[in-house]
């Protein structure tokens, strides 16, 4: 019991020394303020879905996605 | 994103970030790619051997140390080889601009350490030349600029959540419905 006590403790200081920050804070407050649905459009694009399931033998594989949008586009809430 | 890539199933790990150019003196570098750290190696059940040693190393120093850059970027490659991984990073232009070209550098090694894993960003457009030069080939460019379907439904609930009542009517409904997303097209 002694043990496993420690470890509980080690694990959540050793999380927090990676780094302070919280950022499922910011997340919690995104997920309730999103309206649904909105956004989805993108996650039903050809882009999107061949980003996402692509090979990763390929080599046009492209591994990073940057959407961008002008402020209140809605960048933030996609699903 | 970051539920999306979450509910896919499977073994894949999701790790996030909003940038807030409020607060951007707290989001370095290495205390963003630390929070991602954070995610990969908190959906573990257990701490791997690596984080232990290293947190056992650096805590012996006077007032302890941080991991450096270097290390997390190296720890990060190393576990999201085993599993796919997913990043997801909020607001890059809200990012200082030393900090984002170490984060873009270092994303574009994590990539190349572990093929399966993806990144998704998200800014405004003024950022896109730096992310494209930064992470060269491997971007595909979006453009973000939601179906009136979306802004319509948006408008709608905001209208149904709306606290002040009496001062609504079907009329007022129906011209800021039509209305609201005519400018947002100009923007």
């Amino acid at each position: 019991m002694q043990n496993h006590i420690t470890v509980t403790e080690d694990r959540s200081e050793i999380l927090t020394w990676l780094s302070p920050l919280e950022p499922h804070l910011r997340h919690h407050d995104i997920r309730e303020n999103r309206v649904k649905g909105v956004g989805d459009w993108l996650l039903r694009t050809e882009e999107f879905r061949s980003w996402m399931n692509g090979d990763a033998q390929s080599e046009s594989q492209k591994e990073t996605m940057f959407c961008s949008g002008n402020l209140g586009a809605g960048k933030t809430y996609i699903r | 994103m970051c539920d999306e890539a979450g509910e896919a199933g499977g073994d894949i790990a999701v790790a996030y970030f909003y940038f807030d150019s409020a607060i951007q003196k707290e989001q370095s570098a290495a205390s963003v790619l630390g929070a991602l750290l954070k995610q990969v190696v908190g959906g573990f059940t257990q701490i791997p051997g690596k984080i232990m040693d290293a947190f056992r190393r650096h805590k012996k120093f006077v007032g302890g140390r941080k991991l450096q850059l270097p290390e997390i970027v190296k720890m990060l490659g190393s576990f999201s080889s085993t599993q796919p991984t997913f990043f997801c990073l909020d607001a890059v232009d809200e990012c200082a601009a030393p900090d984002r070209a170490k984060i873009l550098l270092s994303l574009k090694e994590i990539s190349k350490a572990s093929p399966t894993s993806r990144v998704f960003l998200t800014g405004r457009p003024y950022v896109g030349g730096e992310v494209g030069k930064r992470l060269s080939e491997g971007v595909v460019l979006v453009s973000i600029c939601p179906p009136r379907s979306d802004i319509v439904q948006f408008i709608q609930t905001k209208l149904e959540e709306d606290t002040t009542l009496d001062e609504m009517d079907e009329r007022l409904e129906a011209e800021i419905v039509e209305k609201i997303p005519e400018t947002f097209s100009d923007m």
